[in-house]
């Protein structure tokens, strides 16, 4: 599946807070609990 | 690098096999608390024979589902529960039940526990998992909406797992009016019998339509729980049943969305197909279990979950800054209050809901359909066995 | 050493589903459901237990070098939450 790159690029170095959201929007896994769907027991 | 089309999206549109799913294997039950989203009490004599139960099982492991939450009713009262518990197993179906405890004897504990230790490998029965249900931290707040006797019956329960060694069951709580100020009480009760704590939504449903108005939190309590879940993070479970409560500003862990037809879904005890177990009736059955083409069908192709997998209408909520990420809350919620589906949840955390309650007129609201209650009057009877 | 160096698997207890978007990924251990966004991590996965390293095993998926530390930063997710662990032969 083909991804293309669209995160503009900041006005300024992004602090490290910023970084850090940047990098958890762009990683390609994302994990949740079993537990963590809603409509289940 | 970001993905062209945001992950929830994927799982709003629906999946070719659920994830999960909720399996009521009997609507029988020793108990007949106030509450009971499925209204049980009485067996109905249509339920899945033990040979059409295992076809499910087997369309299960085809599909790769992974994980099958047991209940009812009471689940372990069906003569054949063991057998369907080690046949899901042996499928690598894993298997959470829940349970009021009432047959969770120290043998039974024992078993539980020696097969999550396992001998290797990946042990057959470290698939299985206990849900012990309750909902006071005290027998006074608890049996009055379960039943005199039933605290003690689950307490004994968590003893005997925590006495075989059986580490991490989980301690299910739905809250109300009345346990909302006990959630530090239940936290320390998991702890103590080395249970991961879950707290879930109350919802109309089932019987739960009687009590509603009763016991569903106040608003102010609504924000007391969202603000403890918050500063408990991960450790307590919730079932993603507060999703609604991301309106309040920051969303809680989970999807945070609604999962039924979409990535969940009910199978009851005749083999209907729900979209949740929170809404058992007609309006929101998919198909059968014994239809042409089996569970599988009814998930692929029936209309229900096509119509649940496209785009859903905002209604009234999609002027609101909060509806990304509350999604209008829950339909079953909206659906047994009386409320339209495209509109605000009756615990819309912006105050929404209320007003439109309002104009719903008594007793117009649909009822819950089928009902297995037992007939006002019959005594309950806790056999301990 | 980075994590791309090494050589590893994937856990006993998880169990793999592709699915279109990618793949869902459950630890029957840890009870935690991961999701791959997209179809050439899953490659990747699939393709650890036989590649000497996770690089190997990215570039046999045709990861490009540009790719690389996204694929990384994915996999090192999965190595802290017990879906991957590191091979010993």
């Amino acid at each position: 599946m083909e991804t293309t790159a669209a995160s503009p690029a900041p006005a300024a170095p992004p602090t490290d807070d910023e970084e850090e959201a940047l990098v958890e929007e762009d990683l390609l896994v994302e994990d949740v609990s079993i537990d963590g769907m809603c409509g289940v027991y | 690098m970001s993905v062209a089309v945001p992950l929830v999206e994927h799982f709003a549109g629906g999946l070719d096999a659920p994830i999960c799913l909720t399996w009521e294997l009997t609507y029988a039950c020793n108990l007949a608390c106030r509450h009971c989203l499925s209204s049980s009490g009485r067996r109905d004599p249509a339920e899945l024979s033990t040979a059409e139960a295992k076809a499910v099982l087997d369309e299960l492991q085809r599909m790769q589902v992974f994980y099958v939450n047991i209940g009812g009713g009471e689940p372990t009262i069906r003569p054949d529960f063991w057998e369907l518990v080690d046949y899901a197993t042996a499928q690598r179906v894993g298997v959470k039940f829940s349970t009021n405890g009432v047959r969770i004897t120290p043998a039974v504990a024992e078993r539980l526990a020696a097969g999550a230790r396992g001998c290797g490998g990946v042990p057959r029965s470290g698939y299985v998992d206990v849900q012990i249900s309750l909902d006071g931290a005290t027998a006074d707040v608890n049996d009055a909406l379960r039943g005199e006797g039933s605290f003690a019956v689950a307490v004994r329960a968590m003893e005997n797992l925590a006495g075989a060694g059986f580490a991490g069951f989980k301690l299910s709580v739905v809250c109300t009016r009345h346990n909302i100020p006990q959630l530090d009480s239940f936290q320390a009760l998991a702890d103590r019998y080395g249970a991961q704590l879950r707290l879930t939504r109350l919802r109309p449903a089932g019987r739960g339509a009687d009590v509603w108005d009763e016991l569903h939190p106040t608003a102010a309590q609504q924000h007391e729980l969202y603000r403890w879940l918050l500063a408990h993070g991960e450790r307590v479970l919730t079932g993603d049943s507060f999703f609604h409560l991301a309106g309040y500003g920051e969303a809680l862990p989970g999807l945070n969305l609604c999962g039924a037809g979409r990535v969940v879904c009910l199978i009851d005890p005749v083999g209907d197909v729900y979209a949740c177990p929170f809404a058992i009736h007609d309006a929101f059955r998919a198909g059968n279990v014994r239809d042409a083409g089996g569970f599988a069908a009814v998930w692929r192709s029936s209309e229900l979950f096509r119509t649940l997998r496209g785009p859903q209408a905002a209604g009234a909520c999609g002027v609101c800054s909060a509806y990304d990420a509350c999604r209008g809350g829950c339909m079953a919620a909206k659906f047994f209050t009386g409320l339209p589906i495209a509109g605000p949840d009756p615990e819309c955390v912006k105050g929404f809901g209320e007003p439109r309650l309002a104009t719903v007129e008594p007793g117009s609201a649909p009822r819950p359909s089928p009902d297995h209650s037992r007939p006002a009057g019959v005594p309950v009877t806790l056999g301990r066995r | 050493m980075s994590l791309l160096d090494q050589a590893w698997e994937l856990a006993p207890q998880v169990a793999v589903r592709p699915e279109p978007f990618g793949a869902l990924l459950y630890h029957f251990g840890t009870r935690r459901l991961s999701f791959l966004k997209d179809r050439r991590l899953l490659a990747v996965v699939e393709g650890l237990a036989q590649a000497p390293s996770a690089r190997e095993a990215c570039a046999g998926a045709g990861v490009s070098p540009s790719d690389m530390k996204a694929y990384e930063r994915a996999l090192a997710r999965l190595a802290e939450t017990d879906m991957l662990r590191e091979r010993t032969s």
